[in-house]
């Protein structure tokens, strides 16, 4: 299992490198990147029998911080759909993706995300999951952003990573509550009683809730996953049916365990979830570009995923499960479905559509299938599960099973809307020349399509792929079973009234158009979202007035005014700093005045180059005080950092103008006066606290273990690259990011050498076009 | 401190925009070509001795970035063929990978490794894992410093400063 979630990174590396060599054949490396989930498949197979393997792997083991997997049934079974859906995708992209794509960075992505997706439902670490989890929000957004010169490419991902992001905050939180609360940071090893009764219960719920509800687009967070369709259809499909979206579900789904004994649980979910059932349906029905409508219909149907898991009953979870499998089948396909129309014609948009039966024969049998499973009619799975969550909703009450009912009927017309581009007389933009798609694109669709008809005429086999996750979710005492025919049940009237009422909607669909139009609110989640994040921006645009557009003395003033109050007020709460006064080194006092010399220079300096080299007296006279106080390593390094820093001074001040005297007020010179010396006083004081040791010294430890740990005589150099390595790591990271911004400031400006004028030497040889460059720049811009 | 005389401005030719030509000095090219190596040589041995005696992989970053600016500065074209801000990835990748390997092996992070062999040559001689740590993070500072530097070397200001002609 530690291999299916990590294989999938390795071939992610291995593809952005290949992705340029091979171009669109880099997909099938790519599909082999699923192969260690598919393998699980035997393990899944045995479930209900065997006992779920745990793998760990320990990483910080003083924090409770592990890499552990446990392959209970419903996480495998997520596994190998997410393995079985990203094979597919994988395959279907290679066929479906332009020439020009960049395919190294398309597949590390989608390979990235789908590891993540994997780590996400195998982990049983509650920090690893939380890890997981925000991996598929920033790979998600990679993925939905890849066409990034798109403006609605990066408003879709920045959407989608701006709510996943806030659900994943909330996860955070919660996980730290529930560790804190259940003593462990294991979901096998959660002490359930204990977190129970404990005051974190709740808020846990809630934040839990929280993270799901925004993870799987359930009101009112639903705004992010119409916008997401901006990413190429392989990806959507993925995405949508068996993936990132259903974390949330999942989520659910696992953590029913801890929380639904809560009566909070069903309390918030069940209402969600069916709100967003009808209100996703109602949207879909409402759409029309395709991916749009399926995108909404992924809304629905989560909504309606969620509310019978958060039912947190055993006949909720089964049912939920069987529609798990099913919604991937039918998505994932029609999602494949609607990349081929757009592909054989060069559009989505339903109107300009239609008779494509007679074009694209294969594609339409498909989505004949797949749509139907949708709608919910037999023999297809949606129809066998629809039929259980009517049977869980007749137990909830009326209530619940109008608007179940309501949701449906919704469901089973836009399913309808969708075949119109198949119907009547052939509709085609200009110039499109449609034809059967090749295979590499209609098999995928078609495998997955007769899938969702094999779950509803071989309902043995679904039931057995559901009952596999029954330990592990719980629902091993319910008698209920998958059958095409239960008997005249409340259910099945139901679903009688549900046809009726969608086929009065099909047939009245002009109407509903009608009443669509004229409800259409005015405000909805989206212009909440956008005047929000307008809000933010208005705001920043305020505040970098209000600081950023000072002149740089008065920068320099607010900084040194607030290290002066900072260090005031630390003195003041530690008034314990005056005791050192007594043993001042007096050794130094030469470095010292060294040190003041050099500070009163640079005032008294009147240009430019004097002040640099001024300024590095003062470093100069650090590395001096290091070495009185016994550090040849600090004086080494200080020494070198002085001389490169004078370079960079030098070389950043060769462009611009002489000092002048700055015209400077008698009131603004006191004021500069203050500052100084208070922040000067400050940082001194709060040097000479830190002198006073309050514990044991650390040192003789580090000068007794340097050469018998790391075998090293220089106790600073064993410190930096063994004890304390992974600072030094950090560090190093740290000072390549800074170059890279540093770069990329410096480069802002530059827009490519081409603009150097013509006949000037070629910009590659340095040593002539330096002085080449330097022809002041007003020149060359003003025609 | 000399400041307080009133000189000329020096030869940054701070009343102009346009700096003075930073390279063909005659003097700066033949003290260049004496000193170079021996700077890059020293830099190498600070590395090398790191773990037994004042020195290691980030002063002697530092003092090879001195060498190769001094260079730059002297002739106009880098001593080193590749861009330097290429060298970062590798060098963290470098020290990333030797805390990996002890890891891998089932040992903590980054622990190190060290031993001795003794030759008829060399006689008794340390090898230690940090080495190629500190290699890492010698990468990593010249990488990160020479490309801070050379972006200056060639910077073309866009905006003039107010009241500059």
């Amino acid at each position: 299992m530690t291999l299916a979630a990590f294989f999938p990174f390795l071939i992610a590396a291995l593809c952005a490198w290949l992705g340029p060599r091979l171009g669109r054949r880099t997909g099938y490396v790519a599909a082999a990147a699923f192969l260690p989930a598919l393998l699980l498949i035997p393990e899944l197979l045995g479930m209900p029998g065997s006992a779920p393997a745990l793998e760990v792997t320990r990483w910080v083991p003083e924090l409770d911080l592990h890499l552990a997997f446990r392959g209970d049934g419903f996480s495998l079974l997520f596994a190998v759909l997410i393995g079985v859906i990203g094979t597919l995708a994988s395959l279907y992209s290679v066929a479906y993706l332009s020439e020009h794509e960049k395919f190294g960075r398309f597949y590390a992505y989608l390979l990235c995300f789908g590891g993540s997706m994997l780590g996400l439902v195998l982990s049983d670490n509650l920090v690893a999951l939380f890890g997981f989890w925000e991996m598929t929000s920033v790979t998600s957004f990679l993925l939905i952003g890849l066409w990034h010169t798109r403006s609605a490419a990066r408003d879709g991902a920045m959407k989608a990573f701006l709510v996943s992001a806030l659900g994943g905050l909330a996860l955070l939180a919660a996980v730290a509550l529930i560790a804190l609360g259940g003593g462990s940071t294991s979901l096998s090893g959660l002490d359930l009683s204990a977190l129970r009764a404990s005051p974190f219960f709740t808020p846990a719920l809630l934040l839990t809730l929280l993270a799901a509800f925004t993870k799987s687009a359930q009101l009112p967070f639903h705004l992010w996953l119409p916008t997401a369709m901006e990413a190429p259809t392989p990806v959507s499909a993925f995405l949508h049916s068996a993936t990132m979206v259903k974390a949330g579900v999942v989520l659910v789904a696992k953590f029913g365990l801890i929380f639904g004994t809560s009566a909070l649980w069903p309390a918030i979910i069940v209402p969600v979830g069916l709100a967003t059932l009808v209100w996703g349906a109602w949207l879909a029905l409402r759409q029309t570009d395709l991916k749009a409508l399926l995108a909404y219909s992924t809304i629905s149907q989560l909504g309606l995923l969620m509310s019978l898991y958060g039912l947190a009953d055993a006949e909720g979870r089964f049912a939920a499960t069987a529609h798990l499998l099913n919604h991937a089948a039918f998505k994932a396909a029609l999602f494949f479905v609607v990349g081929i129309i757009d592909h054989e014609t060069g559009t989505r948009e339903l109107p300009r559509l239609g008779g494509l039966r007679r074009a694209l024969p294969v594609t339409f049998a498909v989505a004949l299938l797949a749509a139907l499973s949708m709608a919910g009619l037999p023999p297809l799975g949606g129809f066998i599960s629809k039929e259980l969550f009517y049977e869980a909703m007749v137990h909830q009450g009326p209530l619940y099973l109008a608007v179940a009912v309501l949701g449906s009927t919704l469901t089973f017309a836009y399913s309808f809307r969708l075949m119109r581009v198949f119907l009547g007389p052939l509709r085609a933009p200009a110039g499109a020349q449609p034809h059967e798609a090749p295979p590499g694109l209609t098999l995928p669709a078609a495998a997955l399509a007769l899938t969702a008809l094999a779950f509803g005429l071989l309902p043995g086999m679904a039931e057995a792929l559901t009952r596999t996750a029954q330990t592990a979710l719980n629902f091993g005492a319910y008698g209920g079973y998958l059958s095409l025919w239960h008997g005249v049940t409340p259910a099945l009237i139901a679903t009688v009234l549900t046809w009726a009422l969608g086929a009065a909607l099909v047939t009245q669909a002009d109407r509903v158009g009608d009443l669509g139009r004229r409800l259409t609110p005015r405000t909805n989640a989206n212009t909440v979202y956008y005047s929000l994040t307008q809000l933010v921006n208005v705001f920043a645009s305020w505040l970098i007035a209000r600081t950023q557009g000072l002149a740089l003395p008065d920068q320099l003033r607010i900084m040194l005014a607030a290290t002066a109050v900072i260090s005031g007020y630390a003195l003041v709460r530690a008034p314990q700093v005056f005791h050192p006064f007594g043993d001042l080194p007096l050794g130094v006092l030469p470095v010292a005045a060294l040190l003041v010399g050099g500070a009163v220079g640079v005032l008294l300096s009147r240009n430019r180059l004097t002040a640099v080299i001024v300024t590095g007296l003062t470093g100069f006279g650090t590395a001096a005080a290091f070495l009185a106080f016994r550090a040849p390593d600090l004086a080494l390094t200080q020494l070198l950092v002085e001389a490169v820093t004078v370079i960079l001074f030098l070389l950043a001040f060769r462009y611009l103008p002489g000092v002048r005297d700055l015209p400077r007020t008698r009131g603004r010179y006191a004021f500069d006066l203050t500052v100084a010396g208070l922040a000067g006083i400050g940082a001194t004081l709060l040097v000479l606290s830190s002198v006073r040791f309050l514990a044991p010294p650390i040192s003789p430890y580090y000068l007794e273990y340097s050469y018998k740990g790391g075998g090293g005589k220089n106790v600073v150099n064993v410190l930096l690259v063994d004890f304390r390595g992974f600072d030094t790591l950090g560090e190093i990271t740290v000072v390549g990011i800074v170059a890279l911004a540093v770069l990329s400031l410096v480069r802002l400006g530059r827009r490519g050498r081409t603009r150097t004028e013509p006949g000037a030497p070629p910009p590659e040889d340095l040593a002539p076009d330096l002085p080449a460059a330097r022809v002041p720049v007003t020149q060359q811009e003003r025609p | 401190m000399s400041s307080r005389q009133k000189k000329p401005p020096p030869v940054g030719g701070a009343r102009t925009p346009t700096p003075a030509p930073l390279t063909g000095d005659p003097i700066l090219r033949s003290t260049s070509r004496a000193v170079f190596a021996l700077v890059l040589l020293f830099a190498f041995l600070l590395l090398w001795r790191g773990h037994n005696a004042p020195g290691g992989g980030f002063i002697a970053g530092l003092m090879t970035t001195c060498a190769l600016v001094l260079h730059r500065i002297a002739h106009g074209t880098s001593a080193l063929r590749t861009d330097p801000a290429r060298l970062v990835p590798w060098g963290l990748a470098l020290s990333f990978g030797t805390g990996l390997v002890p890891y891998l092996l089932g040992r903590p992070f980054l622990k190190s490794d060290y031993g001795y062999i003794t030759t008829a040559l060399t006689g008794e001689f340390e090898w230690a894992t940090a080495l190629l740590f500190d290699l890492g993070v010698f990468l990593v500072v010249v990488g990160a410093s020479l490309a801070i530097v050379y972006a200056l070397l060639d910077v073309q200001p866009q905006e003039t400063v107010e009241g500059d002609e």
